[in-house]
């Protein structure tokens, strides 16, 4: 298996707004999960980054969390992006891709 | 969020996050008190997420075990996440400060006798500093109360030629005021007056003041209005009205809305109220709070004083205050001030020859409380500062040895993972708690305690006068946490210190005998500072002692002794010229007939009292007057029996008799050598005719020198004239009885005599001689007071603290004194050797003590105070900043004390069995 990424703060605020915004209320498991499965295992979310993220995007008012119940009945946080979360990922979303484009820029230049 | 704006987006970026910003800190607040069901739900989330992850990696094949320790590694450790969660979750700093804060109050209710004890020594040194702050602020630094802008204000003393200060002259006022740009001068007196009907006269204290004078201090009216400057004329009798102030209202007219237009009967005269000033307002002069303001000019009524005199520049009794206008600097002012007084003086050189003026700030003017209390005050805020640095040192000694108790529970506190910075500040959170709860108990004592300020002012007058505004303000407040706060540090930096650099592996050591060590060799390092400090107040009280007792043996020239004084304010009864004198010709009389009775007298001035001395300026038949000679000489008017019952004895010619009265051709003076010495050198002054007060007196007798004003003063040329001869209106009067026992004894019959003469008449405030002349030793007799109070309770707390230390080293040494004993020690030898410790310790202490008195020394021996209502000064400990034989018995006395200490914990020592000490362990 490849060495794990690293993961910026940032880039995980990013990573769990634009999970929670196009698949709707997830408990912080099922975000994990998410997030190794489409990095086809590359990132290995740990709690003890995991949490703090959501803590913090819960505080800024990005999402917010409600208890419910999963499938097999047990009690789950579930967390839903806000308006204001939305409009994050909107801002944050247009500045990865500026600086992904620059980034390609520079490294594909000829000296 | 990445913030990097960039410029395209930058402005909804920085309104997005400070909109964020906003909420987030929002939510870590809420978090402060939410915690205990934020941490329950957080246990939930992350239960669910180990069990879906063991579910999963059991669907992949693992066993049951396998998945479950797979599933927490995975996760990482649970316990730091949740600490991580937490820290994201609040604010950090915060969330640990009430966290201490809590801690630190279980830990204070678990020891109680610790606590208490450094509780009530806390309150003990801080209260002390903030009773002292409050007199200094009320004082030196805020003075006037209910005026505008304070720092503006100035006081406006007049210059004799040769430098002493007295107060000004109405005529001189006026010229101050009409032509003065740079500052506005305002006048009043402060003076007695008997308010209240016919028969229920009562003493009251008030200013006669001149029109401006509100309008110069810049004071609001509660109810009515206040003097105006135009309706305050310079002519008398054209304003009969007055102010009253708060405390008067309230107390005395029960605070009547309607009270303005209502008269108030002033020296058996109407006067019409106009006002009432506001509560903050009490007059201007410091720390002294009158309770009527009535025009200057109003005094020829009132008082009975004619018109030529009010008129008289010769006649010096105003004090001045001034406003510096706008954009005026003290020095311009005080030039300006001080050219035009050079003008005065050139213009009216028949009065004013010579004179000049300046300016003061309020609380250096030597009229009032302040000049007597300066001095002190500055001496009593250095012996508060020292009282707590003992108090911190003591109760350092005590967190110490609690801190050694605690130390199992500091060490796995670390070994779990808390920073070291973390326990030094909970240790300080700790020692802060105490000292807020201290310095909160001696706040509550403080008014209590600043009642207390009469105490270092003289008897009479000025002790009745005299006033603290107890209620706590803003300054003391402040004053008082950063005392409390400093106190914290200075306590709490060593225990910190200790706990930061805490040793886990000797800790875990069985055989800790460092750490006792190093405990004993801070202790050791605490007992040696607090009998330093110690030694300071020891020799401070010592050297102010010393002194006081010099100035004491100075021979004041007459005897205070056995003499009851009370001073008549005739003028607010109404009496005229002749009724007064009727009056005491009358009292002597009946008085002279009291069993005991010796002698009787009276006068207008009372010799060493403090307030300024009258002058007059003569013209001397025979003597050729130098250009520019100042031709002033102090003077008293005195009865003829003065100068018997003061002993002063009479070295020429006579003494005043009945027959020098009003009715003779001739009008007497007696002097006294020094004035021989200046103007009769070479010739018989008796007989000679000397000019003053308008007519020409001859010199009868000549008294002995004696102290007029101060007891350093030199030989000052003085002169008597018979009270019958010459009395005015605006003379004081002076009543003395000499008794053969104890003055007090015959207050009672003064009062019934005078009663009996005109119940009207009240006998306020009499006092005996000796202690009222004592005004100007006051400030040193204070000053060596409270060094011995001091240096008391710095010597029981060195005491302690030298015993407490001695106990624990017994205590440590247990084993090794059992040893010794069992090689052969006899107990004597034991008890030598700990004593032997102690004074070791001791001498350290007092080594550093001595040295640190002797710089301290010279510089207090530098303080001077006001001993003269002129503006002279005296040194507060007298010449004798190295006097050795103080700094000897200072040694003394604390190697007694130090071995009394170290005793009890040796014969502890001598009295261990040597078989228990070795087996235990």
């Amino acid at each position: 298996m490849p060495t794990p990424i690293s993961i910026l703060q940032g880039t995980l605020d990013l990573m769990i707004l634009r999970t929670l915004a196009t698949l709707g209320p997830k408990h912080a498991y099922a975000i994990a999960t998410r997030l190794e499965q489409v990095s086809d295992e590359l990132l290995k979310i740990n709690q003890g980054t995991l949490y703090p993220a959501l803590v913090r995007l819960e505080q800024n008012g990005w999402i917010k969390g409600i208890w419910g119940k999963t499938e097999s009945n047990r009690e789950a946080k579930y967390y839903t992006v806000t308006k204001a979360g939305l409009k994050a990922l909107e801002e944050e979303t247009q500045r990865w891709r500026q600086m992904a484009g620059v980034m390609d820029r520079l490294l594909t230049e000829e000296p | 969020m990445a913030t990097d704006g960039r410029s395209d987006g930058q402005a909804v970026d920085r309104g997005t996050m400070t909109q964020t910003f906003l909420t987030r800190t929002a939510a870590k607040i809420r978090n402060l008190w939410r915690s205990k069901r934020t941490d329950k739900e957080m246990d939930r989330e992350i239960t669910l997420h180990v069990e879906l992850l063991e579910e999963e990696y059991r669907h992949h094949g693992m066993s049951p075990e396998e998945a479950r320790v797979a599933a927490r590694r995975t996760l990482g450790g649970t316990e730091q996440a949740r600490q991580m969660h937490r820290d994201a979750r609040t604010i950090l700093w915060l969330d640990d400060l009430i966290r201490d804060i809590q801690f630190g109050i279980r830990m204070m209710l678990r020891n109680p006798a610790l606590s208490v004890v450094a509780i009530l020594t806390l309150a003990i040194g801080i209260g002390a500093c903030a009773t002292a702050f409050t007199w200094i602020n009320g004082i030196l630094l805020q003075p006037l109360s209910g005026v505008a802008e304070p720092m503006h204000l100035v006081t406006v003393e007049s210059l004799t030629p040769n430098g002493a200060m007295v107060p000004n002259s109405y005529p001189d006022f006026r010229d101050f005021r009409d032509h003065l740009r740079t500052v506005e001068v305002a006048a009043f007196l402060p003076s007695a007056f008997s308010v209240g009907p016919e028969g229920h006269g009562e003493r009251i204290w008030g200013e006669m003041v001149s029109g401006n004078y509100f309008a110069v201090l810049g004071v609001q009216p509660e109810v009515g209005r206040l003097f105006q400057p135009m309706e305050v004329p310079d002519a008398p009798g054209k304003s009969p009205v007055a102010i009253l102030s708060d405390r008067y209202w309230r107390s005395h007219l029960a605070a009547d809305p309607s009270i303005v237009g209502k008269t108030i009967r002033v020296n058996q005269h109407e006067l019409t109220i106009v006002g009432v000033a506001s509560p903050q307002f009490h007059g201007a002069i410091p720390a002294v709070a009158f309770d009527i303001w009535i025009p200057y000019m109003e005094q020829s009524a009132l008082n009975g004083v004619p018109l030529w005199m009010l008129h008289d520049r010769h006649d010096r009794n105003m004090l001045g205050v001034a406003r510096l206008k706008p954009g005026v600097t003290f020095e311009q002012a005080r030039q300006e001030v001080k050219a035009l007084a050079e003008r005065m003086a050139v213009a009216n050189a028949d009065v004013s020859e010579g004179m000049s003026a300046t300016l003061l700030p309020l609380w250096k003017s030597p009229h009032g409380p302040q000049g007597l209390l300066l001095g002190p005050l500055r001496i009593l805020m250095g012996v508060c500062t020292l009282l707590l640095l003992i108090v911190c040192a003591n109760v350092a000694n005590l967190l110490l040895a609690r801190a050694t108790m605690r130390e199992p529970e500091f060490a796995a506190r670390l070994a779990l993972g808390a920073s070291r910075l973390r326990l030094s500040r909970q240790v300080l959170t700790e020692t802060l708690l105490l000292t807020l709860c201290g310095a909160g108990l001696g706040l509550a004592a403080t008014p209590w305690l600043s009642h207390a300020l009469q105490l270092l002012l003289p008897a009479g007058n000025i002790r009745q006068m005299v006033f603290t505004d107890v209620r706590p303000n803003f300054a003391v407040l402040a004053f008082t946490a950063c005392s409390a706060v400093l106190a914290a540090l200075i306590s709490g930096l060593v225990p910190a210190l200790r706990v930061g650099r805490l040793n886990l592996t000797a800790r875990l050591n069985a055989a800790g005998q460092s750490r006792h060590a190093m405990r004993s060799r801070v202790g050791s390092a605490f007992v040696a500072c607090e009998v330093a400090l110690a030694v300071v107040t020891l020799v401070g009280a010592g050297l102010f002692l010393r002194g006081f007792r010099r100035t004491l043996d100075i021979n004041p020239g007459f005897n205070p002794d056995h003499v009851l004084l009370n001073q008549f304010y005739l003028s607010t009864n109404g009496y005229s010229l002749a009724q007064r004198r009727e009056f005491c010709r009358r009292l002597e009389e009946r008085m002279l007939g009291a069993p005991g009775v010796t002698d009787v007298a009276y006068s207008d001035g009372i010799p060493l009292g403090f307030e300024p001395s009258w002058w007059e300026e003569l013209e001397i038949e025979g003597y050729a007057r130098h250009p520019n000679e100042n031709m002033n000489i102090f003077r008293n008017v005195v009865s003829a029996g003065y100068l018997p019952l003061m002993r002063i004895p009479i070295v020429e010619g006579r003494n005043f008799t009945d027959q020098d009265n009003e009715n003779s051709q001739q009008r007497v003076m007696i002097v006294n050598q020094a004035f021989v010495h200046r103007f009769f050198p070479e010739s018989d002054p008796i007989g000679k005719k000397v000019h003053g007060f308008g007519e020409w007196f001859r010199i009868v007798g000549v008294a002995a020198d004696s102290k007029y004003h101060y007891l350093g003063e030199p030989a000052t040329p003085y002169f008597y004239v018979p009270f019958r001869q010459i009395y005015r209106e605006d003379m004081n009067l002076a009543f003395y009885v000499r008794t053969r026992n104890n003055p007090e004894n015959i207050l009672s019959i003064l009062r019934t005599q005078t009663r009996a003469l005109d119940p009207n008449v009240t006998v306020f405030d009499a006092a005996p001689l000796r202690e009222f002349i004592g005004a100007s030793l006051y400030p040193q007799k204070v000053a060596a007071s409270l060094m011995s109070v001091l240096s008391t309770l710095a010597l029981l707390l060195a005491a302690v603290g030298l015993y407490s230390v001695m106990a624990y080293s017994v205590a440590q040494r247990t084993r090794e004194i059992g040893v010794r004993m069992a090689l052969g020690a006899s107990r004597a030898h034991v008890m030598r050797m700990v004593v032997r410790q102690g004074l070791a310790m001791t001498s350290l202490g007092l080594a550093a003590g001595l040295a640190l008195a002797l710089v301290l020394a010279r510089g207090v021996a530098s303080i001077s105070f006001t001993n003269s209502a002129m503006g002279s000064s005296a040194s507060l400990m007298g010449d004798s900043s190295t006097d050795p034989l103080v700094y000897m018995a200072a040694t003394v006395f604390l190697y007694f004390v130090a071995a009394i200490a170290a005793l009890l914990p040796a014969r502890r020592a001598s009295a261990i069995e040597p078989m228990r000490a070795l087996r235990a362990e």
